[in-house]
């Protein structure tokens, strides 16, 4: 079924509170039974500086945004023009400005938008303590069909600590707001929605990764601070602690990695988040985990890159370094996640196969999802908790051996304070004892164990997110992955709504490849599309490498900050169809 | 063989692996492993409850030579690996054990930063003033004269690293310089760096014959420090930063900062109850 | 540090037996050491030399364990023992062994210490007390002596080849 929704940016400059203004949106949405979807973009000060607000709001489950925004709510105009590109905007859009702080940018119509304008300045300045942020959710919460006790609700939450005065003042702008709309040009009204029989959340996906890791059984956390993955790090840190774990700082992510090393070598499950330029500093040692086996977790909340990029904004290209940063055959588990919910599954499975593998585990996630908020049915419970097979006891006469050579490649780990199985883990190539061994005989035993624990787990139905259309897959897939997979589903059910039929295949587990389960979900296809947000097409190259892909495969990539809008994903559907 | 009535409950030899040291004879380093492990029989350790980790380097390899758990890592990353296991299980009694370039080069930072988290950690850096695994270059501690090196033949040029000055700057809270040439000294010096809480740093002097082999004089230079200990920190690098580097044998610092424990909130919290917190 | 009347603060028959039984576990210890240390590096005359005193001292130790039985030994931390220098006399100096070692310089190391341990003995005998200790401190140092003996036989059998400093053309390697 087609999403019906409405899409709305709130944009102003440094001190117009639009990040504030979202929030207190997505929170009256949820309220109102709502569906909702968060997203933020920011230019590069740290206070004052240009930012938008992104939210989409649906009766059903959001997972992407759509193809263009039915509202921009400009508080002001100041550098919004920088915004552009990631606010696509149409003939039947509406854009809604301040007259007090002049036109509309022309970087914003090129689409035709209509135009309104709202006095949000002159309105707040009747209203003693008014602000005009509060008189522009008036406007919004009119114009989209979004009840006002609603908004009453999580106003008198948030400025319950302000006092009663502060709550008037703020509700006395909303209403204005609400008043004023009545003069402004349409845009399309969701349905009310009878209260939410589910139960849901309201999560980011830095907040659900986190979530995920300490579901997992992770409890140490070392944090070196980057930007999009701090609040990974800054929601752990008192969580854990009330879960009997603990996060501490490093002086850089040589250190995090490493310290993760040692408290996991201690027996203690354990994981650090970082993003792009962490996770190349970390690379080393990721390979020590590798060669003396420890089982760990890295997620990385991918953004541009390379180098320092573009922090605040994402891009689906760390894929290469994941898969093949690491020096020497260095077999470990690359997975995504591919929604802000499945932050949570994606971690929590993470831990699962780092613990039972021994193995370090990489998690791909990025800025999108990370820092979007979204209101979402409660995620299920799931039974993945990191197990380690551990050594307990000296066998009589039978010397231990760290890096026994076993059917699974598993060898059973002692944790220090084992008697009787003391040993050394060791990064230089070894035998299964652990002693260092230049032997060719030993390196060829290890790389295979390490290999074979990999390729011989049972990774499950979870490898993929397979969906087709109502009519069913036909000859034609969507192959995707991370946040490319919210467009892709929305694109495929819009075709599917149209009587088309395809599949979508959004891959979770990236490496080791599953050749033979990607060949059944492929069979039948003679066609695929791949999405991806990276300039050089990483996982279609990817993809071209290690798997039999139909004849007619195309490669629908671009860099980021931009992502894919489910129209040029279905554009490439209805091309093949028409 | 018989056994007599024994009085202690392990001898240093129970400390040792089977596995064969590759150092050079005459090394500094086997004193030290000499010295670690009678220091752990001293402190009647039980080798499963004592872990050794390293990074890379000639005396890196010290854990595996030894019976209690081992980590042998990466270069210069010793000390990380080593702050994560000790928070991770403040049960175990954690020794770092490294050299000069390992320690004061590429893990630089992670010393500083260990000096000051002053996690309940024993470093000890066998310094030999060169890289020997990589067959003799200089390293932050040798003198910038020093043209041993193809690397560098006209010398560093470079002001060498003062690991102790640097240490008790950093926040230190135990700092002795040792000599390999006297092994039970450093015994007892080791003993009581394990013993004192909080981040200890033990310099070893430890000639590397193969690549500096003029410091084998090193054993008629060094002198036994004339200092009693202080917890002045200003006053010990006062000492460190005019005496010749030779003067050994003594704790010349012990400090009273508690060591690191991040804050524990003391809870029985649930997961149920983080994930109430995301409910609408 | 050395203070040839430390080992006159020997009074008992225990403290003797706790230092004969600390001296000989580390000579035999220290012998091993060496042996290993000159066989993995392929210096075998060298390491034969080292394997011989280890199998001395071991069978000493023996005697010595025998001795202890049903003796209460007053334990000693390393640094409390009563040696002259700064370890047990009879331990060579890991320190002054090289990769060069001829069978000359193994045979004179030795010799060196098992005359320090000899001194030991006979310092503890002619300062003590006890009857008993000075009788069996001068026990030990008669059969240090016997070893002392042995290593000058050896002395005067090497040969002029014994004493050149065994050579390796290649240079160091490379490791880590």
């Amino acid at each position: 079924m087609t999403v019906q929704s409405v899409s709305l940016v709130i944009a102003g400059s440094g001190g117009a509170g639009v990040v504030t203004a979202g929030s207190l949106l997505l929170e009256a949405a949820a309220k109102a039974g709502w569906y909702a979807l968060m997203s933020r973009s920011s230019g590069p000060q740290i206070r004052g500086g240009e930012a938008a607000a992104m939210l989409r709001f649906a009766t059903e489950p959001v997972m992407s945004h759509d193809d263009s925004f039915h509202l921009l709510m400009a508080i002001d105009w100041e550098n919004i023009g920088r915004f552009s590109a990631e606010i696509p905007l149409v003939e039947t859009s509406l854009i809604v400005g301040d007259p007090a702080h002049g036109d509309a940018p022309a970087a914003l119509l090129g689409g035709r938008p209509r135009q309104a304008g709202l006095a949000m300045t002159a309105i707040a300045e009747k209203i003693e303590n008014g602000r005009p942020n509060m008189v522009a959710l008036g406007a919004i919460a009119a114009m989209i069909g979004l009840p006002a006790e609603a908004m009453q609700a999580v106003v008198e939450q948030h400025l319950k600590r302000k006092g009663q005065a502060a709550i008037d003042a703020s509700m006395a702008a909303f209403h204005a707001g609400i008043a004023a709309a009545a003069d402004l040009p349409a845009i399309p009204k969701l349905p009310a929605v009878a209260a939410a029989s589910a139960p849901r959340w309201s999560i980011t996906g830095n907040e659900a990764t986190g979530l995920g890791v300490i579901r997992g059984g992770v409890r140490f956390v070392a944090a070196y601070p980057i930007t999009p993955a701090t609040e990974v790090l800054e929601w752990l840190a008192p969580s854990l602690a009330k879960v009997g774990g603990q996060l501490v700082q490093a002086e850089d992510e040589l250190a995090s990695i490493n310290q993760i090393i040692g408290a996991s070598y201690g027996g203690v499950p354990a994981m650090t988040a970082t993003s792009g330029p962490g996770l190349s500093l970390m690379i080393e040692s990721l390979g020590l985990a590798v060669a003396a086996e420890v089982p760990l977790v890295v997620v990385d909340v991918m953004r541009v890159g390379p180098s320092t990029g573009i922090a605040t904004k994402s891009e689906q290209s760390d894929l290469n370094i994941a898969v093949y940063g690491l020096h020497g055959d260095a077999p470990h588990v690359v997975v995504a996640a591919n929604s802000v919910a499945d932050c949570l599954f994606t971690t929590q499975w993470a831990v699962h196969l780092a613990e039972a593998m021994q193995t370090p585990t990489l998690v791909l996630t990025d800025q999108a999802m990370g820092q979007a908020r979204a209101i979402v049915p409660r995620p299920a419970e799931l039974s993945f908790i990191g197990q380690r097979l551990t050594a307990t006891a000296a066998v009589e006469g039978e010397r231990y051996k760290r890096y026994a050579v076993t059917a699974s490649g598993v060898s059973p780990m002692a944790i220090p304070g084992t008697p009787g199985l003391t040993h050394t883990a060791d990064g230089l190539e070894h035998n299964e004892l652990g002693t260092p061994s230049s032997q060719a005989s030993d390196h060829q035993a290890q790389m295979d164990k390490r290999s074979r624990k990999l390729t011989q787990f049972n990774y499950g139905d979870h490898w993929a997110e397979i969906e087709d259309a109502e009519a069913g897959a036909g000859d034609t897939a969507i192959i995707t992955w991370g946040s490319s997979t919210g467009p892709a589903r929305e694109a495929l059910r819009r075709f599917s709504d149209a009587g088309g039929k395809a599949r979508l295949i959004s891959v979770r587990l990236i490496a080791p490849v599953q050749p033979e389960k990607m060949a059944a979900v492929l069979k039948g296809i003679t066609r695929a599309v791949v999405v991806e947000q990276s300039h050089s097409g990483q996982f279609y190259r990817m993809l071209r490498a290690f798997y039999d892909l139909p004849q007619d495969t195309r490669s629908l990539h671009q860099a980021g900050p931009l992502a894919f809008g489910p129209g040029r994903i279905l554009e490439q559907l209805n091309a093949w169809s028409s | 063989m018989e056994s007599c009535a024994q009085t202690k409950k392990y001898a240093a030899k129970d400390y040792k692996s089977d596995l064969k040291p590759i150092w050079c004879p005459g090394c500094g380093d086997y004193t030290v492993l000499n010295a670690i492990t009678r220091a752990l029989a001293e402190l009647a350790l039980p080798p499963e409850e004592v872990a050794v980790v390293s990074g890379i380097g000639c005396s890196s390899r010290i854990p595996a030579y030894t019976s209690v758990y081992g980590f042998h890592g990466v270069h210069g990353r010793a000390l990380p690996v080593a702050t994560g296991l000790k928070l991770a299980r403040p049960d175990l009694t954690v020794l770092v054990t490294g050299g000069d370039g390992d320690g004061f080069s590429i893990g630089g930072n992670h010393f500083l930063h260990a000096c000051r988290r002053n996690v309940d950690l024993t470093y000890i850096v066998m310094d030999n003033q060169v890289y020997g695994m990589t067959k003799g270059q200089a390293s932050p501690t040798t003198s910038p004269d020093w043209e041993g090196s193809k690397l560098t033949p006209e010398g560093t040029g470079i002001n060498p690293f003062q690991p102790l000055v640097v240490g008790l700057a950093s926040g230190a809270n135990f700092v002795a310089r040792v000599s390999s040439s006297d092994p039970v000294n450093m015994a007892q010096i080791i003993v009581e760096a394990i013993r004192h809480p909080g981040f200890s740093l033990v310099q070893v002097l430890s000639p590397c014959v193969t690549f500096r082999p003029e410091q084998a004089e090193w054993r008629d230079i060094v002198r036994t420090a004339v200092v009693d200990v202080t917890d002045d920190a200003a006053r010990a690098a006062r000492r460190l930063m005019t005496d010749d580097g030779f003067n050994v044998g003594k704790v010349l610092y012990k400090g009273n900062r508690p060591p690191f424990r991040p804050e524990f909130e003391q809870t029985d919290g649930s997961v149920a109850e983080l994930e109430a917190r995301f409910a609408l | 540090m050395t203070d040839s009347t430390k080992g006159g603060a020997i009074a008992t028959v225990p403290e003797l037996l706790a230092h004969a039984l600390a001296m000989e576990t580390e000579a035999a210890e220290r012998y091993g050491e060496l042996a290993v240390q000159m066989e993995t590096h392929r210096k075998t005359a060298v390491a034969a030399i080292f394997r011989r005193l280890e199998a001395a001292e071991k069978k000493h130790l023996g005697e010595i364990t025998h001795l202890c039985r049903n003796v209460e030994l007053p334990h000693y931390a390393p640094w409390d023992f009563k040696w002259n220098g700064v370890e047990s006399p009879e331990a060579i100096d890991t320190g002054r062994v090289h990769y060069q070692l001829s069978v000359r310089e193994a045979i004179l190391l030795a010799y060196e210490h098992e005359r320090k341990a000899a001194e030991f003995y006979t310092g503890v005998a002619n300062s003590a007390q006890a009857a008993d200790v000075k009788a069996l401190a001068r026990q030990f140092a008669a059969e240090e002596q016997e070893h002392i003996g042995w290593l000058e036989a050896w002395l005067s059998q090497c040969g002029p080849g014994d004493a050149i400093a065994t050579e390796d053309p290649d240079p160091p390697l490379g490791q880590e």
